[in-house]
């Protein structure tokens, strides 16, 4: 994990915790091994706002960037979309606890022994 | 010709019979893990033994006598001659063609699969990240549902969400992780890819058609185990409940056709998993009888045709 991914989720860190932001002020509350270029910033927020993450609104010469959502929000959308995406044709995930469609379990259940099954909740 | 049909029929015979015999021994408790493993095996051995099946037809004399490539021109020149080939001929080279034809879809159902898949985990992977907070190959999302689910990849991540930290017992947390963790340890998101690779492929035979569905509860039930290895079944059981019922609430439990209740009676009545080396052994003991069985089988129906064919 690391690359573009990362830095979009660290710019998006710092957004959450104080907003609105220009591209200068993300770049100095950015906590990262080696100092960023500003271009760089800049490319991520664009991504960023391209993706729908952020929204930004034109202060004097400079955009200033909010997060669009909520962390909560946000994680409410990213679990819709990886688990919408998922009754899971591609085996990319696995749940913990996952209704199962009856099919699945067809075969399994029809050899539980009888006095088993009826004592199952 | 005769070796040849008995070795197709009992590569048919266990890709028939070997997923129910297989799904009635872990419904008694057997060790899901040992079952994954034989059916598996059992499936590259109904292929390899269909192939020799087919070669062997192919071959005149079963096998002994002229190659291949003559008995291709043989034929060949049969039907130059305007004559028919010999129907041992004609039914190994469609056959031929059938098995080649087959292992050209695997390999591109494979191939295919893998793109996607990397493709989705990208993404997946891609909105996570911006989401979630990171603790070292944890992503925890602020979520007011208690879930938790893997990624497969390198390196695997788990993903879970704040409620389940917050609802769980840390005992239960545990469970909920050691589960995780066994899925990314024992490969099992690419068990599931395989799996679909055959059915896709060979979508006649029970072993294959089925092998998508049973083998993904399988590999739940594999990775409840390992987690009762380490946490106990009772936090297993107990982080499956909380869990569950947030999926379809009220209802996960007790509608029919969830996996869930299947998992949650073993995890009460089941008896506790072996040890590690105890379960190896057991999963290279039945692997390597499901590889043979194919050609057990086929002695078996040769010794039929011998007993009705030839009586004392």
């Amino acid at each position: 994990m690391h690359g573009l991914g990362e830095l979009e989720a660290a710019v998006m860190d710092v957004l959450w915790h104080e907003q609105p932001l220009k591209v200068r002020d993300v770049l100095e509350r950015l906590e990262t091994p080696r100092k960023l270029a500003y271009t760089t910033v800049m490319t991520v927020l664009d991504n960023l706002h391209r993706k729908g993450w952020v929204t930004r609104e034109l202060e004097g010469k400079a955009y200033s960037y909010e997060p669009a959502m909520s962390r909560e929000e946000a994680a409410a959308r990213a679990l819709r979309d990886v688990l919408a995406s998922s009754g899971d044709p591609e085996a990319v995930l696995m749940h913990f606890a996952k209704s199962a469609s009856p099919r699945e379990s067809e075969l399994l259940r029809r050899s539980l022994p009888r006095k088993k099954r009826s004592s199952t909740p | 010709m005769t070796v040849a049909i008995s070795l197709l029929i009992g590569a048919a015979l266990v890709g028939w019979f070997a997923p129910d015999f297989l799904s009635r021994g872990v419904a008694r408790g057997g060790d899901p893990l040992v079952a994954i493993v034989a059916w598996l095996a059992a499936a590259v051995a109904v292929v390899l033994t269909t192939t020799v099946g087919i070669v062997l037809v192919l071959l005149p004399d079963h096998g002994f006598g002229e190659s291949a490539v003559a008995t291709l021109h043989d034929c060949w020149s049969t039907i130059q001659h305007g004559t028919t080939p010999s129907i041992e001929a004609v039914s190994g080279i469609v056959g031929a063609l059938l098995l080649i034809g087959l292992a050209v879809r695997l390999a591109l159902a494979l191939v295919h699969g893998t793109r996607r898949r990397a493709r989705v985990r990208a993404d997946h992977l891609a909105t996570l990240r911006i989401a979630a907070r990171r603790d070292g190959t944890t992503l925890w999302l602020d979520h007011h549902e208690p879930l938790a689910f893997s990624l497969a990849g390198k390196p695997g991540v788990i993903v879970a969400t704040q409620a389940l930290a917050e609802q769980l017992t840390q005992a239960q947390v545990d469970a909920v992780f050691a589960h995780e963790r066994a899925h990314l340890a024992g490969r099992h998101h690419l068990i599931i890819a395989i799996a679909d690779a055959m059915a896709h492929t060979f979508p006649f035979l029970p072993l294959f058609k089925l092998a998508p569905g049973v083998l993904r509860e399988l590999v739940e039930l594999t990775a409840d185990s390992a987690a009762v290895r380490v946490c106990g079944a009772d936090a297993v059981r107990a982080a499956l409940l909380k869990v569950s019922q947030h999926g379809a609430p009220g209802t996960a439990l007790t509608m029919s056709g969830t996996a869930i209740d299947l998992r949650v009676s073993r995890l009460r009545t089941g008896r506790s998993p072996r040890g590690r080396v105890r379960q190896l052994v057991y999963c290279g003991f039945a692997g390597a009888t499901a590889l043979v069985l194919p050609t057990i089988a086929a002695s078996g129906a040769v010794l039929a045709v011998v007993a009705v064919a030839c009586p004392a």
